[in-house]
């Protein structure tokens, strides 16, 4: 008897055969799939639980689980004016920065599309800061950014424009545009590629049929182009949203969330109540209502994307 | 006529974007070859280049120790997400093992921000005697990288034609042997993208890398510059040198794989 049945092989009766299967045969099927449970287990079922005993309880880095505290830890943070505004930050910041990504890397993948060898080589040459380790990234920035030598404020200074060194990274407003900078030299290629990819899928008998009937570029694009695209950019604008919810590296590298606590993203606060105050129970409260915050903000995102991709069907 | 000018004007918005986009390594190297005056007078080129910020930044930090443990480590948990990915992916979409739910839960797990799994993991590892060791972060970056690499193989499975697995399965092949010796030859250039891109992900790896180890002997390099940088005597030379120095493995991978890369990247968002 086969224990396995590939998908579209055979007729019905070929699976009715391994659900009457021997146990056996069932414990070797679900051999196949334990890795991956395995690997959710670990890196997403057991941190979840766990979380959640942290956070209703009195714990520190050194001595967790000790005493029951009930809702203590949320009231906390729910009182706590500077991580819920590092809260609101991290979002407002992931939803605009990735917008002003998507936007940028579809200008991008368009112009690359037009130049047509040239742009599969340039498309090629920008995975480059993709790649690039986001602490070198954060390094290479400072180093632009930098009041003593630094590249911005020597042009500055050489082009007359200003007399005085500016300590961008020690300012609120500019601090957080070095972070977008920086950001968006990561990973406007990342969106690049995958506008990239999306375009190519547009059959050329598509734009040619709409040059006969006589429309123009832009026409072109708005009705024809974005249309065919709207689920694919769907899709790469979630992925770029909830990588942008991760935001830690280039706060640590670039401002270590300072001044103050400007940019300090809520990524960011979590690590350091954890990992330098040993607060891990409050931490955890912390991280079970971020990560709420995100699944609600993210909603609208996804339902959206559902929405484009039932469209396609 | 005018195929001219347009071809003109498009490379013309295509030289600031590539100048956009090579400035930070331009600067990077530039800055590795400046003297610590010449870091200074804010010019974008050195005037006096030198070499000598190279070897200063091995000898100040251990860096060649940080590059041999980023390596070590990010070689094996490439290996190991692939070695965990692989038969699983194959299993849900060809076997119809775990279903469509497994397979959701997979992606959306990825949804959850790190932070979300360092405390816990600490603990994990603490308990387990693996805080601080390279065995440590291999296995969490094997395990955590899974659901990237699943997102990345299974559009190279779902278009691999399923007629040649089917002509395997009645000369009796079992499904074993179907995958190591049909699908895994057919699916290799979306196996070894798959492969780079998890293994540079654990090479870039940061806030695991510098919450679970402590000591010089475990130190990714991502950590290890990171500390550079915290230093006091911050030399911008050096650190600039450092940190080309970390990033040269995987351009070198980039430049030899980029067209496995591309490809892996854009048939994952295409499906």
């Amino acid at each position: 008897m086969t224990v396995f049945t590939l998908d579209a092989l055979g007729p019905d009766a070929n699976r009715k055969t391994w659900r009457r299967g021997t146990l056996s045969a069932r414990f070797g099927r679900a051999l196949w799939i334990v890795p991956v449970v395995l690997a959710l287990a670990v890196t997403t079922f057991y941190p979840t639980v766990f979380l959640l005993g942290l956070a209703f309880s009195k714990s520190t880095l050194g001595k967790p689980f000790r005493g029951f505290v009930g809702i203590k830890h949320f009231a906390t943070v729910l009182q706590d004016p500077v991580f819920l505004s590092a809260i609101g930050r991290s979002v407002a910041y992931a939803f605009s920065t990735s917008l002003l990504q998507l936007a940028f890397g579809f200008l991008i993948a368009l112009l690359f599309t037009s130049l047509l060898k040239g742009g599969r080589f340039l498309t090629s040459l920008v995975l480059l800061p993709l790649m690039t380790p986001p602490v070198m990234v954060g390094i290479a920035w400072k180093l632009i950014f930098a009041p003593a030598g630094g590249l911005l404020n020597g042009t500055l200074i050489n082009a007359g424009m200003i007399s005085q060194p500016i300590w961008f990274l020690g300012h609120p407003l500019f601090a957080w545009l070095a972070i977008a900078v920086a950001d968006l030299w990561q990973w406007t290629p990342f969106i690049v590629i995958l506008c990239f990819a999306a375009l190519s899928t547009i059959p050329e008998g598509v734009r040619e049929a709409a040059l006969v009937d006589g429309a123009n570029g832009w026409q072109r694009f708005w009705h024809i182009t974005l249309p065919l695209v709207a689920a694919p950019l769907s899709s790469i604008y979630l992925l770029k949203l909830i990588l942008s919810l991760k935001l830690f590296d280039l706060v640590y590298i670039l401002t270590f969330g300072g001044p103050g606590f400007a940019t300090t993203s809520a990524g960011f606060s979590i690590y350091r109540r954890a990992i330098e105050q040993f607060d891990v129970g409050r931490a955890a409260a912390e991280t079970i209502i971020y990560a709420l915050v995100i699944g609600l903000a993210t909603l609208p995102v996804v339902r959206l994307h559902q929405h484009f991709e039932r469209r396609e069907l | 006529m005018r195929l001219v000018p347009r071809h003109l004007w498009l490379s013309l918005a295509t030289a600031p974007i590539v100048g956009f986009f090579a400035l930070p390594f331009l600067y990077l190297l530039a800055v590795s070859l400046k003297t610590k005056d010449d870091v200074l007078n804010g010019h974008f080129w050195p005037t006096a280049p030198t070499l000598a910020n190279w070897p200063a930044a091995f000898e100040a930090a251990n860096i060649l120790g940080f590059i041999v443990n980023s390596v070590i480590v990010s070689l094996l948990a490439g290996s190991l997400t692939i070695a965990l990915t692989l038969p699983s992916a194959y299993a849900m979409l060809r076997l119809k093992i775990g279903g469509r739910w497994l397979s959701d839960v997979t992606l959306s797990s990825y949804m959850a921000p790190p932070i979300v799994a360092l405390i816990p993991l600490f603990f994990l590892l603490k308990a387990s005697g693996l805080l601080d060791t390279r065995t440590g972060l291999v296995l969490i970056y094997g395990f955590a990288n899974v659901p990237v690499a699943f997102w990345l193989l299974t559009p190279f499975l779902r278009r691999m034609p399923i007629e040649i697995e089917q002509a395997a399965a009645i000369d009796g092949a079992g499904p074993l042997r179907i995958l190591l010796q049909i699908v895994v030859p057919i699916i290799a250039p979306g196996i070894v993208a798959t492969f780079i891109i998890v293994t540079m992900l654990a090479y870039n790896e940061f806030l695991f890398a510098s919450a679970f180890t402590f000591s010089d002997a475990t130190r990714t390099l991502p950590v290890g510059i990171s500390l550079f940088q915290g230093d006091r005597l911050v030399n911008f030379g050096q650190m600039a040198a450092a940190s080309l120095a970390g990033i040269a493995p995987v351009y070198l991978i980039a430049l030899f794989m980029q067209r496995y890369l591309v490809s892996g990247l854009a048939h994952g968002a295409v499906k």
